[in-house]
């Protein structure tokens, strides 16, 4: 290359897509799969209050007195919105991610996902039962 | 097996992957099995008084947090979802647009706060009530 000539642009560009942040709105499936992620964030939260609750179980009867406010209550109805919104989409998957055979013959997705939501009613009606038996 | 330069590889499991994406799961399933009943009934239905429940009394509550069943539950209960949730988060981060939240510094983050969400919850629930087989 003489001194007078431009240098040959050798270097390759990159391309680098880029999406506007409100993408998540364009389409009812992306706005859904946001949701979906999001519900890790108020789920969070509850559990959180929770682990408080239980730490302050230790400062003796006189200074325990569980949370009634009706922001509190709303509050955890709202995260009860976003939990069970966790739990169909999650327990939904099951018949996508888990491959059973009985037999030879493989299980249903159907039947699969059945058991999961078997499970959740079953787990549900135990747990409730715990805490509501224990609280008479 | 041999390399395509002659060297001897050997294939390592990915052991870390195995264990983030294991925590991942349980921490999506025990969210969904068991956090909604818990929201339900500690959060809406006993503070309005619709039906009794253990944490709204004292006594009852404090006997069931020092029995050890109780505190591996409550541990398995709060801990394990913050993987799933770290997981999450973080991904929703960079669907936004946070390129950030791809590196390892946010990496640690999110699930060093999943570990030190676990931390905390050993030392709460050790701390709290002392634990009691009666």
């Amino acid at each position: 290359m003489s001194a007078g000539e431009a240098p040959v642009q050798t270097a390759t560009r990159t391309y680098r897509p880029s999406m506007g942040m409100g993408w998540w709105l364009r389409k009812g499936h992306y706005f859904w799969y946001v949701v979906r992620e999001f519900t890790a964030l108020p789920l969070a939260l509850w559990l959180l209050w929770f682990l408080v609750e239980i730490k302050r179980a230790g400062g003796g009867a006189a200074g325990y007195s569980p949370h009634g406010s009706t922001a509190f209550v709303v509050f955890s109805a709202v995260c009860l919105l976003f939990a069970l919104y966790h739990s169909i989409t999650f327990l939904s998957l099951a018949g996508v991610i888990i491959h059973v055979k009985v037999l030879e013959r493989p299980v249903s997705s159907r039947l699969i996902v059945a058991s999961q939501f078997g499970l959740w009613a079953v787990a549900s009606i135990v747990i409730g039962a715990v805490l509501i038996g224990f609280g008479r | 097996m041999t390399g395509p330069v002659g060297h001897a590889r050997t294939q390592r499991p990915a052991l870390a992957h195995l264990f983030w994406w294991f925590m991942f799961a349980q921490g999506g399933v025990i969210a969904a099995v068991l956090i909604p009943v818990h929201i339900l009934v500690q959060g809406i239905l006993g503070p309005l008084k619709v039906v009794p429940v253990a944490d709204r009394h004292y006594d009852t509550w404090v006997t069931l947090l020092g029995n050890p069943i109780v505190k591996l539950y409550l541990l398995v209960l709060i801990a394990v979802p913050f993987f799933h949730f770290a997981h999450r988060l973080r991904y929703l981060l960079v669907d936004m647009g946070v390129g950030a939240a791809k590196s390892v510094p946010a990496q640690a983050v999110f699930y060093g706060g999943a570990v030190a969400v676990t931390a905390i919850t050993i030392w709460v629930l050790l701390t709290t009530v002392p634990l009691s087989l009666g």
